[in-house]
This record gives structure tokens, sequence and C-alpha cells, in this order.
């Protein structure tokens, strides 16, 4: 990383592009996550809502790790996950016309 | 494309570019956080007009009761804030404002106080989380900084191999080993604090970072989620606003009734909360046969971060209306996260012990800064002009904001107590050093420019308790003195940070080419 500057062009491209998956794409991964889990997580609505909330800081730090600790190629396998997990937690208000 | 780095490979680069991009507005978040563990004292240091009368809640609630019977009799409701051991100031008010317009009264006579206006010490407060930007983006920057933080530590911890053999590491006098085993040190040494502080200060504004599960259970309705959190809540702001200012009873004012001495409700306030632990009393309809009294704890009754909470008295009779419902326990555990971060409990101890860790964090984040530089510089000669601009950046935050930030205490005592919109002087100057600190930074050679800020800011700081002295309508009392003795401390700090810089031996070759015969006629 710290050729960054000195080796110029072709890093860069691919840097920014691990930068951005990591911030924008780590948030909507954690947002899915935490909507999921607060959806699952067997307590009361607003203590799973809380819970699940409290915990997303921890899953948004894992996840912009995991992106830079991994080839970028691998990373992608986040993609499904988020879809699958924004099912669970948005699903029923999707699927039964906002009914909670 | 490259080839995938190792694990620590690209663990170190993503420290490396987190800490250096962040790294100047985490230092501006830590340090004014860290000066706004005191920043009740830091208002009260700039008000000399108020003076510490050293009297106990129940007589100064008396003081305050005879001043609003004289001045607001038909108030539909009063607000007293009691004197404290951090602020022994008096403030009365009447009707619904919350925030709004204060009168501060004298604690034994009673007699009107118009003290200087002030940024105050509640200007670090605001700034380590809004950043003087508006309220909303402001949280939303520091928040982003704050997840970098969180990066930058937990990469920092898997890069650090030797963790536990490195926190007794520390090779003094040798340039950039040092500056590594300084940073090291710092970060492992509170590495638990480090995690805490930034963790829970995310905590704060959970729901609004994250309003996944808002979304997803409640439709986006935060109000929803707020009113299930309390179930009583709503229905009682309900009853006390119908209570306090609501129509009926503004068209008939309810029959006049003899209330109960107020200072009773100390006691029965202290009863509760323990000592020394109530921050304001309010009364509803005073003098009326609905009257209620509501005593407030300070924030730091416990653990927990227990904002807005009151106990309500019937305030004829003195029966207890309603105590507080215990909080429950997800909850409970954001509050009690809060708290942590908020550092109100435990009194002056724990002050202390969070200040001077707040002081560590600054001087890792800081250090870290410093050691890119130093690091680069020994690499190449290539990388010389995002160097130099990495190094006054460095200089214009670092030294900068501390400048700016002694600045603001000694604008505080200079400008004319009685000049038009002074907060906003103030804060001019505040910004107007940073500034200047900033186009120093650009123009002086690096170490130069190091010596001089820190100089001056060390100056300022040594002279703040002559400046009290001076300035100070009587002599300091403890919370005062305690504000100069802590500045000078301080400014001894940066006077020996600034004597090591001058003792350099011109740095490096490099940087004497750069500013020739600047180090030469460099004293202590």
């Amino acid at each position: 990383m710290s050729k960054l500057v000195s080796r110029g062009g072709a890093v860069w491209p691919n840097a920014l592009a691990r930068i951005l998956f990591a911030v924008l794409g780590g948030y909507v991964f954690t947002y899915s996550l935490t909507a999921a889990l607060a959806r699952l997580l067997p307590l009361a609505r607003i203590d799973a809502a809380i819970s699940a909330t409290l915990l997303s800081f921890a899953v948004y730090t894992v996840f912009v790790l995991w992106v830079f600790a991994r080839p970028l190629r691998q990373a992608l396998w986040a993609l499904p996950v988020t879809l699958v997990l924004l099912l669970i937690g948005f699903g029923p208000q999707w699927f039964a016309g906002g009914e909670v | 494309m490259s080839r995938q780095p190792s694990l620590t490979q690209s663990m170190s680069g993503l420290h490396t570019w987190t800490g250096l991009v962040l790294g100047w507005l985490l230092f501006a978040i830590f340090l004014t956080g860290t000066l706004a563990v005191f920043d009740r004292e830091l208002n009260w240091w700039m008000q000399p007009e108020l003076q510490d009368r050293q009297v106990d809640q129940a007589s100064a609630v008396q003081v305050a009761q005879r001043w609003l019977e004289a001045n607001h009799p038909a108030a539909s409701a009063w607000n007293i804030g009691l004197p404290t051991a951090r602020d022994p100031s008096l403030s009365v008010s009447a009707g619904e404002q919350r925030r709004g317009q204060r009168t501060l009264i004298d604690a034994e006579s009673g007699e009107q106080i118009t003290p200087r206006e002030t940024a105050g010490g509640s200007f670090f407060f605001r700034f380590h989380y809004t950043l003087h930007m508006p309220r909303f983006l402001g949280i939303w920057v520091v928040g982003f900084a704050a997840m970098a933080m969180l990066v930058a530590i937990i990469s920092g911890i898997i890069i650090h191999k030797k963790i536990f053999k490195d926190f007794f590491t520390f090779r003094p006098g040798k340039g950039q080993r040092s500056w590594l085993d300084g940073h090291n040190a710092s970060a492992v040494l509170l590495l638990p604090f480090h995690l805490m502080i930034t963790y829970t200060g995310l905590v704060i504004f959970f729901l609004i970072y994250m309003p996944a599960a808002t979304d997803a259970l409640y439709n986006g309705d935060r109000d929803a989620l707020l009113r299930e959190l309390r179930p009583g809540a709503q229905q009682q702001q309900g009853a006390a606003r119908g209570g306090e200012g609501g129509r009926p009873s503004r068209e008939v004012p309810a029959a006049s009734a003899a209330m109960l001495p107020l200072e009773q409700f100390i006691a029965l306030g202290e009863a509760h909360y323990g000592a020394g632990m109530l921050s304001s009393l309010s009364v509803a309809q005073p003098g009326r046969v609905n009257a209620r009294v509501e005593v407030r704890p300070l924030l730091g009754s416990r653990l927990e971060l227990t904002k807005g909470e009151a106990l309500a008295f019937n305030a004829i009779t003195g029966e207890l209306l309603r105590a507080p419902p215990p909080t429950r326990t997800s909850l409970l555990v954001q509050k009690v996260m809060a708290g942590l971060h908020f550092a109100q409990f435990g009194g002056y101890p724990m002050r202390w012990l969070y200040f001077l860790c707040g002081l560590v964090s600054s001087a890792m984040i800081a250090s870290g800064l410093v050691l890119y530089t130093v690091k680069r510089r020994r690499q190449s000669a290539a990388q010389g002009v995002w160097l130099r601009q990495v190094e006054w950046l460095n200089l214009a935050c670092v030294g900068g904001l501390m400048l700016a930030c002694v600045a603001l205490l000694w604008a505080n005592r200079l400008l004319p107590a009685d000049l038009a919109e002074r907060e906003g002087w103030e804060l001019r100057v505040f910004f107007g050093a940073w500034l200047a600190a900033l186009l120093h930074a650009r123009l002086r050679a690096p170490l130069r420019g190091w010596l001089e800020q820190l100089a001056a800011s060390a100056v300022l700081l040594l002279g703040l308790p002559l400046l009290d002295l001076q300035t100070a309508l009587a002599v300091p009392d403890r919370i005062r003195l305690g504000v100069d003795l802590t500045g000078f401390g301080l400014g001894a700090l940066l006077a020996l940070a600034a004597w090591k810089v001058s003792k350099r031996p011109a740095a490096t070759a490099r940087a004497a080419r750069r500013a020739p015969a600047v180090m030469a006629e460099v004293q202590s």
C-alpha cells in the first residue's frame, strides 16, 4: 500500500474500488445484517432492534478489515449474502404490504 | 493487478492510510473531547463574574424561590438550576422554556448577576461531536471518523505481533524507533480505553448511524420505537403538558394553595439519588392546588446516562407521584455504554482518569501522524512534495489546534466583557488562531514550525494563572485554581516538548537542507 504513491496509475483504480467497496458496500452489508438480525433475534421486538443495532459497528469494522485482507474478487461474495440478508430483514414488509 | 499482499502488509497499509487521512480529524475530536471532560469547570472559569458562595442546595432553593415569587408569581412553571460541586452557580427561569433564558442569581443575596457571554467549555463539548458544522452533518462526519478509528485500532493490533513484548520496549533518542515505540506504547497501554471510548462514542447516536432495525421492524418510524422503549413516558408527558401549560388550566387557574417549602424536596430527592446528586428542581403550577415538583439528578448519579430523568412529587402534600421506571435491559446496555463515554460517574477521580487517558489518546494519534513523516523521510527523497504537504498539515492540525484552544481561553479574558456578540468574537479568535497556525505551518520549515507553535502554546498555558489573577474579579476559587494549575501543568509539558524539538541535531540533513541555517539558530 505504501507503494501507492510512488507507483501511481495502475494501483489507484484497484485501491479506489476497494475503498468504495469497504466503505459503501460495508455500510449496505451492515445495514442488511442488522435488519436481518433484528428480525431473527429471539427477543421482544424492541430488544432485538436495540441489540442488533448495538452490534452493527463491530460488524462494519470486521467487514472493512475483511475487504482489505482478501482479494477483491472474494469480497464480491458479500453481494449475494447482502441480498439474502435484505430479504430476511425486509421481506415481511415488502411482501406483506408493510405489515410488520 | 498486483499480487495480493500478505495479511500483515494489507493491514499495515490500511492502518497507515486510514490513520493518516482521518488522523487529523481524529486528533481534533480526541483533543476537544479530552478538554470537554472539564467542560463545566471551563464554563465556570470563563465567567469570572460568578462566585462560589459555598451554600448548600437547600438554602440555594430558598433564595431561588424568593426571587421567583417576587418576579414571576403567576408563572406556569419555575425552573431552578441548583449549585453543584462542578458548577456552583444558581440559575432560575420561569415558564416552560427548558433551555431558553436562564437568569443567574447570587446564591446568597439573590441579586441578579449578568456574567459575560462566552462560548465556554461547552464549545469544546459541541466541537467534539459536531466539529462546529451543522449538527446533523457534524455527527455523521464524526461518526465516520470514529469508524475509521475502530478500523485503525483493530488493524493496528493485527500488524502488531509482539504486542506484549513491545509494551516494555522503549528506545528513546533513536529517531524513528523512538516514535514507533512511543506510538506503540501509548496505543497498547491504553488499548482498552481507545476501544471503549471509540465504540461507546458510536453507540451514543446508534439509531441515527444505523437505522436498519428501525426501518425493518418499525417501518422507519423512530418515534414509534422510542415510544415502545418507555411505555409510560408518552402519557406522562401528555399529562405534564396539560398540567403545566395546557389550555384548561390556563383559562381557569386552579385555586391557590400553600406549597411545602421547596427545600424539603431536596431532601426527598437526595434520599433517592444520594447526597449531592441533584442538578435541578422545577415546579409546575407553583402555588396552586395542582402544583407539582420535579427533582432531576446529575447526569452522573450512576453509570447509566440518566438524561431527562426526574422524580415527581405533589407539591402540597409531598407525596411521590412518579419515580423513573427502571430501564429495560437492552436499553440499559446502550445507556451504560453512553455513560461510559460521557464519564459523568465516579466524581473527580474518574474525571481525571478520563482526562489523562484522553491526553494519551491524543498523543498516540499525533505520534502516529508524525511517525508517518519520519518513516517516509528516511525511505525516499522522491516523495518530497507529498511529504512536505503531510508535514505542514500535521503541524497545522496538531500544533495549530492546541494553540487555538489556548487562544480561546485568553480571548475569553482579554476581550471586553460587554462586547456585543462576544461569543462570536471568542470563536473568531479560536478559528483565527488556528488559521494563523495553518499559514505559519505552511511557511515554516517543519522542525522550526513545531518549535515555534509548541513554544507559543506553552507560553500561553504557563501564563494562564497570571492571566486569571490579572483579570478575575476575586481570588480564584477551587475550580478556577484547578483550571489554572492544569493549564500550567500542560504548558510545562508542551514547553518540554518544544525544548526536545529544539535539541534535535538539525533533525536530518534533509530538513536542514530545506531550511538552511534555521536549526543553527535554534536555542532552547
